[in-house]
């Protein structure tokens, strides 16, 4: 009795393992166990050999059961319905990244030459300042220019073999204007010697004024350029209650200055500045040859003045803003 | 292809509906093509597609739940309390296997197929269903014990009386 209840118990434990041993999970020792467990009793190898025979019959009915045709296809053609999706995707977020990056040097060079144009448009306004000036100094607070025309012997001795050849493209190339005076000056204060035509004409008096460029140069490019003549870039600007067109002809700035409008005044620059730039090229001379580096000092005065006041209108601010807080 | 039909058989058992398979088989190849840099290479293939394809059939599983299009088969109470093991029938037809198989719920089914048809081990299947060794243990015993109850049923239906533990024994004595 004892030893058949001692078998049984054994038997039990080791049908507990039969699973793991069918499974071949079992440590070597227990499987070991197992094996000589089995050779000894036949009820338990009757249990295991049954297992075996459901396991195989398990195996061959699964196996037997036939996929679709077609199954291999579809999953091909589901990869393949994807992959459009999915490169649409890819390329989208290339596209956005793509477009994110032209937007950026876009803006980038949209800043950069919008800050061009600013210190483009400083520039001429420095430069064309200059020919203001002479304008209202010289012809019109100092009204140096005869009620009658001055005979054109006189104004050419007055400007001197060099520019008496000017003369007569200004006479010729401003219709309607009448040559008064012609002379080469200076305006107080400034050893800048211009050469001054004043004309009259269509019942106000104009200024054509030509002034060395030492240096200074009107901004390239054309995109500030109000009109063209002759791949000449004509430069407008109003200052001071004057309209002036201004050009760069070899070595020297022309300019065109008066109260006309805007459109009147662009268009006698254009209308003088190919002969007179043709006429300056056979003038080699300089006017004054200690003055090399005027015009760049004065333009760059004029930056400087601007920046000041900027600045001194920024720390105003700063203490308005510090002692209201 | 590699692996399909082992993936494909296995899915066409644990879900009801052949066209739920398929694009459970689809769905799986899917998800391994757009996540084929997560495999690592060297390691187990077929077990990294079973793994993909167990977690496909989670969201399968609860989405046929919502819809209630699935009907799970639990175990009539106390079969695997029952002290006598069933005896399998020497012939088993492909076709009475397969009925069997189907009558086993679905969470020891599974395990029977992964263990006995797929031939992984207890702790590829534990990492494939995210579930401990000892239940995979504990599911394959019963999920067996099952199967083998539900075919004796099907030898009954037929009229045969298949040799049960009790017979055995007394052919032993």
């Amino acid at each position: 009795m004892n030893n058949l209840s001692f078998d049984s118990k054994r038997c039990d434990r080791i049908r507990q393992q039969l699973d793991s041993y069918l499974s071949n999970e079992l440590l070597v020792e227990t499987a070991s166990e197992v094996v000589g467990h089995l050779e000894s009793c036949e009820s338990c190898s009757r249990d295991l050999e049954s297992r075996m025979r459901l396991r195989d019959a398990l195996q061959r009915a699964v196996a037997n059961r036939p996929s679709p045709d077609s199954l291999r296809a579809d999953v091909l053609r589901k990869l393949r319905e994807f992959q459009p999706r999915s490169f649409a995707r890819v390329s989208l977020k290339r596209w956005c990244l793509g477009f994110a990056s032209v937007a950026v040097v876009l803006a980038s060079l949209f800043a950069a030459q919008w800050f061009n144009l600013r210190r483009g448009e400083q520039l001429i306004a420095s430069i064309l300042k200059l020919g203001v000036a002479d304008h209202l100094i010289c012809a019109i607070k100092g009204h140096n220019y005869p009620e009658l025309a001055n005979p054109p012997d006189q104004i050419r001795e007055k400007l001197g073999p060099r520019y008496a050849p000017l003369l007569q493209v200004v006479q010729q190339r401003l219709p309607g204007f009448e040559v008064l005076e012609g002379h080469v000056c200076s305006i107080p204060g400034s050893d800048r010697k211009f050469v001054h035509f004043i004309t009259r004409g269509q019942g106000t008096v104009l200024s054509v004024i030509l002034t060395e460029r030492n240096g200074a140069s009107l901004p390239a490019g054309k995109f500030l350029a109000s009109a063209e003549s002759a791949g000449l870039s004509i430069y407008e600007d109003h200052l001071n209650g004057m309209e002036i067109a201004g050009f760069e002809s070899g070595q020297y700035f022309a300019f065109v200055v008066s109260d006309l409008s805007q459109h009147e005044i662009v268009e006698l620059a254009r209308g003088l500045a190919p002969a007179l730039n043709e006429k300056l090229h056979t003038i080699a001379l300089l006017l004054t040859p200690n003055a090399n580096d005027w015009l760049a000092k004065s333009v760059s005065l004029h930056i400087l003045r601007e920046t000041n006041q900027c600045n001194k209108k920024r720390r105003c601010e700063v203490q308005e803003r510090q002692q209201d807080g | 292809m590699p692996h399909l039909t082992d993936l494909h058989r296995t899915a066409s058992f644990l879900l009801r509906d052949p066209h739920e398979a398929e694009d459970l088989i689809q769905e799986t190849y899917l998800e391994a093509w757009k996540s084929f840099h997560r495999f690592e290479l060297g390691t187990n293939c077929r077990a990294w597609l079973f793994k993909i394809m167990f977690h496909r059939l989670h969201h399968v599983r609860r989405r046929l739940l919502k819809t209630s299009r699935v009907i799970t088969i639990d175990a009539p109470e106390g079969q695997d309390e029952l002290a006598a093991e069933p005896a399998v029938p020497q012939e088993i037809r492909d076709e009475d296997m397969l009925n069997a198989l189907e009558k086993v719920a679905v969470e020891f089914r599974e395990i029977v197929l992964l263990a006995d048809v797929e031939e992984f081990s207890y702790k590829e299947i534990a990492e494939t269903l995210k579930i401990p060794v000892g239940t995979v243990m504990s599911r394959l015993s019963r999920g067996r014990k099952l199967l083998r109850q539900q075919l004796a049923e099907v030898a009954r239906s037929y009229g045969i009386n298949p040799r049960t533990k009790k017979a055995g024994a007394a052919e032993t004595a």
